[in-house]
């Protein structure tokens, strides 16, 4: 199989169910189904990123980043721990298409991802600053936590916006 | 999770063989010899299938596993842009091969795809003497990774490793080339565990 993954420096990749926090760039690729969830510092200039793969954990607690809850909870209490205060933290969330057209509802894990990260960010009192969703295309992300949280967005058809 | 030597030989063999169908109805199709890779087994921890599907634009066929078991896993069908549009070209006999894809890449990409599977399911069914069919295809032309890990949230939903049994097929001259991905649920994974240990037991 082939390999190639969208960097240009060296970010830090986070796989599927992974989540990193730190102040140094980190990215994730292909993003489909799953949604890009990040949640930065505006004041410290740092942040997390997890590509969050299914919304309820359930109760499992192995892998915080694979599930909604348990990435949100986990981000929000490394952060935290590391000297953020709440109210200083926004997040941006990028992904939860729907990839198949004529597929039976399972695939279709997408939505559901993209609605329980809205209700568990207002539950935790995050304002999202910034999302692009939906659809039905695949996005790879680069986030720069120390130059103010930019965020790159390269899409499957080429094109590249910033949040 | 782990498999011993002798297991992994068996598996692969058993991915080898499905292969081997497919790149015969494929090499059918275009009337053409289809070069096939050594199967391989690897057992991949979610957060690393980056490393194995990039994200690059491909067309995606996806089938689900039925039959004797409701809910097998999925075998998928992964060709590259450039590779679809050669395809098509080649059924067709067209040569364009800077134009967009269309409707027409779409449908040669999910028939193949059928045929392909149906060969790849029928052959290891059959030595197994059970019943596998394929579910009507899902296409995605799109980064492979976005459309990979939608079925993958449908595998590791209580487990963080993957088994992918994955064959390169590859035509020459317009170079085609594509995978087949075999993806088993832990339940049909442990069937075809246990058939495989009942067939090398020595009787």
């Amino acid at each position: 199989m082939e390999k190639r993954i969208f960097i240009e420096d060296n970010a830090v990749i986070i796989g599927i169910g992974d989540y990193c926090v730190g102040t140094f760039p980190m990215a994730t690729i292909g993003v489909g189904s799953c949604v890009a969830l990040i949640l930065h510092d505006r004041l410290r200039s740092t942040g997390a990123l997890a590509h969050v793969m299914l919304p309820e954990s359930c109760g499992v607690t192995d892998r915080p980043g694979k599930f909604a809850d348990t990435a949100i909870e986990a981000m929000v209490a490394e952060l935290e721990g590391t000297g953020s205060a709440r109210s200083h933290i926004v997040a941006k969330i990028v992904g939860g298409a729907c990839m198949f057209a004529y597929s039976t509802n399972t695939l279709n894990i997408g939505r559901k991802n993209v609605d329980a990260i809205r209700n568990l960010l207002k539950e935790h009192c995050i304002r999202i600053e910034a999302e692009e969703t939906g659809g039905r295309i695949g996005r790879s992300v680069i986030y720069r936590p120390a130059e103010s949280g930019r965020l790159t967005i390269k899409r499957a058809d080429g094109t590249c916006i910033d949040l | 999770m782990e498999l011993d030597e002798q297991l992994t030989d068996a598996l692969n063999e058993l991915g080898n063989i499905g292969a081997a169908h497919a790149a015969t109805t494929l090499s059918q199709m275009l009337m053409r010899p289809v070069e096939m890779a050594v199967p391989e087994v690897h057992i991949v921890d979610i957060a690393d299938i980056y490393q194995y599907i990039g994200d690059d634009v491909s067309a995606l066929a996806v089938f689900q596993i039925q039959g004797d078991l409701p809910d097998g896993g999925f075998l998928i069908v992964n060709i590259p842009r450039s590779a679809v549009i050669q395809l098509t070209n080649q059924m067709l006999g067209s040569t364009d091969t800077e134009r967009e894809i269309t409707e027409m890449d779409q449908s040669a990409v999910t028939e193949i795809g059928n045929i392909m599977v149906s060969a790849f399911l029928d052959a290891t069914a059959e030595l197994l003497g059970i019943i596998m069919l394929p579910s009507p295809p899902a296409l995605a032309i799109d980064m492979a990774h976005a459309a990979f890990e939608a079925v993958v949230a449908q595998i590791a939903i209580d487990v963080n490793e993957v088994v992918i049994f994955n064959t390169e097929l590859k035509v020459d001259a317009p170079s085609i080339h594509g995978n087949i991905i075999l993806l088993p649920q832990p339940g049909l994974l442990k069937e075809l565990i246990r058939l495989l240990e009942g067939l090398m037991a020595p009787s």
